[in-house]
Order: C-alpha cells, then sequence, then structure tokens
C-alpha cells in the first residue's frame, strides 16, 4: 500500500513536466501539422542559457524568466528558418528536419556546455514531505510543478477558447484555407503556435532540470514519453496532453515502484503501440484519419 | 466594380485559365456557367488570392487584387465563399461567423452579426452549436454569412448548389439577389446548373476549356440554343 501511495505521489510530479511537454507537441502539431521532434532538443538549449543566468544573477526567478523569453526566440528561429522553407519544399520532410534541428541543437550544447551533468538548484525543497513518520516522495517542489502545469493549462485554455485571438489560432489549425479567407493572419498564428510551444518546453526543462541533471541529453527520454501521451490524448487535444502526460507519469511510477524503473520506457512504448492499434485517432482526437 | 482584364492562369504545363475578361457591377449577380473542369473554380481561386495568376491582372475600384494574398483581399472587400461548404466543423456556429472581419471595429462587426442573422435566423437560433450539427442547406448559410461578416462590397459564390435539394438552392440564391440589390452588393456566381444561375443573375459568361466561349443578358443566354448544346448540356 506504501509503495502504491508512493508511485502515485512521484508519479503526479513527474507526469505534470510530461503533461507540459507534451503541450509543448500539441501546439505546434494544431498549428502545423507537424510533430517537433525538436521540442526537447530546445527545451534543453533554454534550459542550459536559463542555468548561465541563474549563474550570473542569482535568481531563479529571472532564470525561469530567461528560458520562456529564449524559447519563444527558439521557436520563432526553428519556424522560420528551417520549418518554412522546409515545408514549402515537401511537408513530410519538415518532420524530418526536426530531427536534425535535434541533433544540432544537441551538438551546440555539447560544445558550449560540455557534456558534463550540472546541476540546477530547485528554487523551493526538493526533499518530499514528511508525515506519519516517514518522508513521503512529494516535496514542495512537486507543488509547484503541479501548480505551474495546472495554471498554464488554465491560461491557455482560457486563451484559446474565450479570446479573439484564441479564435483565430484554432481557425488557422482546423482549417488555414477558411481562416485567410476570412481574413485571419494564419502565417502569423503558425509563428505564435511556434513560439508559444517554445515557451512551454522552456518552463518544462526548467521544472524538471532539478530532479534531472542537466546535459545535452538528458531530456530525451522526456520526448518519448511527451510523444506517448500527446499521440493517445490524440495529437489535437490539449486536454488530452495533460490527461495523458499525468497518466503516462502515473504509468511509470507505479511501473518503476513494483518492478525495475527500467522497464518504465518499455511501458510506454507498449502503451503508445496498443493505442495505435486499438484507437488511432487517440482518445480526445477528432475523427479524421491522420499520419506521423 | 470588380474587373477582370486578360486573366491566365496555369497549373504547371496545363492553362486553367486563358485570357479572362469580365466586369462585375455593384447590386447585380453575374454568372459564369460551364461543364466540369471549364475552369470556373480556378477563376473564384485567383480572384480570392488563392492562385496566382500567370498574366493579367484584377482591379477592384481601381486598386489592383491580383497577386495579392487572400487575407488581404477579403480586408480589401472581397469575400469568397469556397465550394464545398466552408465552414469549420468544430467551432460553434457563432465562432464560424466571428472569424470573419476580425480585424474591423467591433460595432462594425456587432452590425454584421445582427445582419446575418436576420437574414439567416436558423444560424441566430442554434448560435451556440456546432457547425456540423447543421444540415448542408445550412451550412451554405453559414459559410455565407460568414463571408458578409467580413463586411464584403464583391461576393464570390463558388457553386452554392452543390448537393442541396433545388428547392434550398433557389431560396438561397434569391436572398444572395435580393441582398445584392438592397446594400449595392456585387456577386459573381459560379454555377455548374446554368438553369438555376441565370434565373437569379443578370448577365452571364459561358467558360470553356478556361476560355470565355460566349456572354450576354441571362435571357440572351438562355435562349442561345448552340450555348444549351454544347456548355450547358440543358438541351
Amino acid at each position: 500500500m506504501v509503495t502504491f501511495l508512493d508511485s502515485i505521489l512521484g508519479g503526479i510530479a513527474s507526469g505534470s513536466v510530461i503533461a507540459l511537454m507534451a503541450l509543448a507537441l500539441v501546439l505546434v502539431w494544431r498549428s502545423t501539422r507537424v510533430v517537433n521532434f525538436a521540442q526537447v532538443g530546445q527545451a534543453m538549449f533554454t534550459t542550459f542559457l536559463a542555468l548561465a543566468v541563474y549563474r550570473g544573477t542569482g535568481s531563479w526567478l529571472i532564470s525561469l524568466i530567461a528560458a520562456i523569453l529564449a524559447g519563444a526566440i527558439l521557436g520563432l528561429i526553428v519556424h522560420y528558418l528551417v520549418m518554412r522553407p522546409v515545408r514549402r519544399q515537401d511537408g513530410s520532410g519538415a518532420i524530418i528536419a526536426t530531427f536534425g534541428v535535434l541533433i544540432a541543437l544537441q551538438a551546440s550544447a555539447s560544445m558550449i556546455w560540455g557534456v558534463d551533468p550540472q546541476t540546477y538548484p530547485p528554487i523551493v525543497d526538493i526533499i518530499g514531505y514528511e508525515a506519519f513518520g516517514r518522508t513521503w516522495p512529494f516535496a514542495p517542489y512537486d507543488v509547484l510543478v503541479l501548480g505551474v502545469t495546472v495554471l498554464l493549462v488554465v491560461i491557455l485554455s482560457v486563451v484559446f477558447t474565450k479570446t479573439s485571438l484564441g479564435l483565430r489560432m484554432r481557425a488557422s489549425a482546423f482549417n488555414p484555407t477558411v481562416a485567410r479567407l476570412s481574413g485571419v493572419r494564419v502565417s502569423q498564428m503558425l509563428a505564435l503556435g511556434w513560439a508559444l510551444a517554445g515557451s512551454i518546453g522552456a518552463i518544462a526543462g526548467v521544472l524538471i532540470a532539478p530532479t534531472f541533471s542537466v546535459t545535452p541529453y538528458s531530456l530525451d527520454i522526456l520526448l518519448i514519453l511527451a510523444f506517448t501521451a500527446a499521440v493517445i490524448g490524440g495529437l489535437d487535444s490539449l486536454v488530452g496532453a495533460v490527461a495523458f502526460g499525468i497518466g503516462t507519469g502515473l504509468v511509470l511510477s507505479l511501473v518503476s515502484g513494483y518492478s525495475d524503473s527500467g522497464n518504465a520506457p518499455i511501458v510506454a512504448l507498449v502503451l503508445l503501440a496498443l493505442n495505435l492499434v486499438l484507437k488511432p485517432q487517440g482518445v480526445f482526437g477528432h475523427h479524421h484519419s491522420r499520419s506521423v | 466594380m470588380l474587373r477582370i482584364e486578360n486573366l491566365s492562369v496555369s497549373y504547371g504545363a496545363v492553362q486553367a485559365l486563358k485570357d479572362v475578361s469580365l466586369e462585375v457591377p455593384h447590386g447585380l449577380v453575374t454568372a459564369v456557367i460551364g461543364a466540369n473542369g471549364a475552369g470556373k473554380s480556378t477563376l473564384m481561386r485567383t480572384l480570392a488570392g488563392l492562385e496566382k495568376p500567370q498574366s493579367g491582372q484584377v482591379t477592384f475600384n481601381g486598386e489592383v487584387i491580383s497577386g495579392r494574398k487572400p487575407e488581404d483581399i477579403v480586408r480589401m472587400g472581397v469575400a469568397l465563399v469556397p465550394e464545398g461548404r466552408s465552414t469549420i466543423p468544430e467551432l460553434t456556429i457563432e465562432d464560424n461567423l466571428k472569424l470573419g472581419g476580425m480585424w474591423r471595429s467591433h460595432a462594425q462587426r456587432s452590425a454584421s452579426l445582427a445582419r446575418v442573422y436576420t437574414l439567416f435566423p436558423i444560424l441566430n437560433e442554434r448560435h451556440s452549436m456546432r457547425a456540423d450539427t447543421l444540415s448542408g442547406g445550412e451550412r451554405q448559410q453559414l459559410a455565407i454569412g460568414r463571408a458578409l461578416m467580413t463586411g464584403p462590397q464583391v461576393l464570390l459564390l463558388d457553386e452554392p448548389s452543390l448537393g442541396l435539394a433545388p428547392m434550398i438552392v433557389t431560396q438561397i440564391l434569391e436572398l444572395v439577389a435580393r441582398m445584392a440589390w438592397d446594400s449595392g452588393l456585387a456577386v459573381l456566381l459560379v454555377e455548374q446548373n446554368a438553369n438555376v444561375a441565370l434565373r437569379i443573375a443578370r448577365s452571364g459568361v459561358v467558360l470553356n476549356l478556361g476560355a470565355i466561349a460566349g456572354s450576354g443578358t441571362s435571357a440572351e443566354l438562355l435562349a442561345s440554343e448552340e450555348l444549351r448544346h454544347i456548355y450547358l448540356g440543358t438541351g
């Protein structure tokens, strides 16, 4: 029973970060119909930048803001310099190009910051709460991560469903031609989608950094987990990304708790395969077919 | 007035429009008829900015619009209702309408919305429902309503009759013709169903293999035996 509770508590926090990264993938997918495999590379890069800012200023909050800004700028750079020219040539080439961006970012980070693991200090205590004579695997830091995730999801939902900007972004994603004929500057909406995804990925990177060590490759596993969550959630659905992001965190935590933590990624891939066989449009997805 | 001068469009080696010239006056419906593949939709898509012309130009009130982006052309007052119910099924009916003309002032948009709801009361009744709950005819009304929300001076209607019952088509087109007359809107109506189009329009042109094969008032076109046999298939 204690293992079960531990696993659930541990899963919620790690699931929150998976959810954020899945959210970033969904934002890019919705606006450009591209799965951005470079998303974790962008997040890793901005986390290194934020770490440099932290060391310079000593302020965690300033480093987070730096990451958010850098994430947006990096998203725009990838969109304008890589995705737009590539997509003009060939739509499926764009997905391959995101791998190219990932490799380029990882190689650049290795050259600039080296491959030795670096530590990103947490803003609040990372040691679990103590109650009933034991330390639980749920720390003030996990509360912060969960809180930021919930806050971001609420803000995004309000922007998407209640504002005219959100309506323009949704319309651009669903039917760019009709959106343009209505007078929406769809190319701006696409750029905004990449910037927003970059910022959210950057927040996920900074939030997960204290629990991982920061290296150019440390977020790779997060890509697999976030991709799984986003696909099971239906790729189009923000709610699906968050629900299955946290769900993936819980499942992995339970698997690690009851067997070996090395089994977790395998379980994620099995879930992904099962989903593609049983419900290929995703649980929260729309009914048209899709291919990745 | 929308003026099309010597417009040619090609897709690679295929010439879709050849040297098309046409004027669309305000307050009236002008019909473009012709068989499948005659270049009717290409003409509409080019006017709306979705295709780039190879040569020739389109001017609206003296300003060149050909070669501009669709989002700029619609802001200048030329709105297209593309073929096949151009609504966004995942959005509510009201959101579909609100999408049109977001650059306009709040007052202008409220006035347009009220007008669309008066023209098409069914859209008002169901405004909070998703667009995919509407029938084909209702969705066509929504598509026209969205275009009207942009405050157009020229309305381009591409095959509004496609897949609709004849009675509904007549209803919608009569409404459009009345609206054109009342508000000075210029309407260019593309139709495969020549009888329907020419009953509504004042004048028209016949497109054949991308070129204009005949023009005249609707009465002249309907009376022309030759055109009926060769291009309209109604003889």
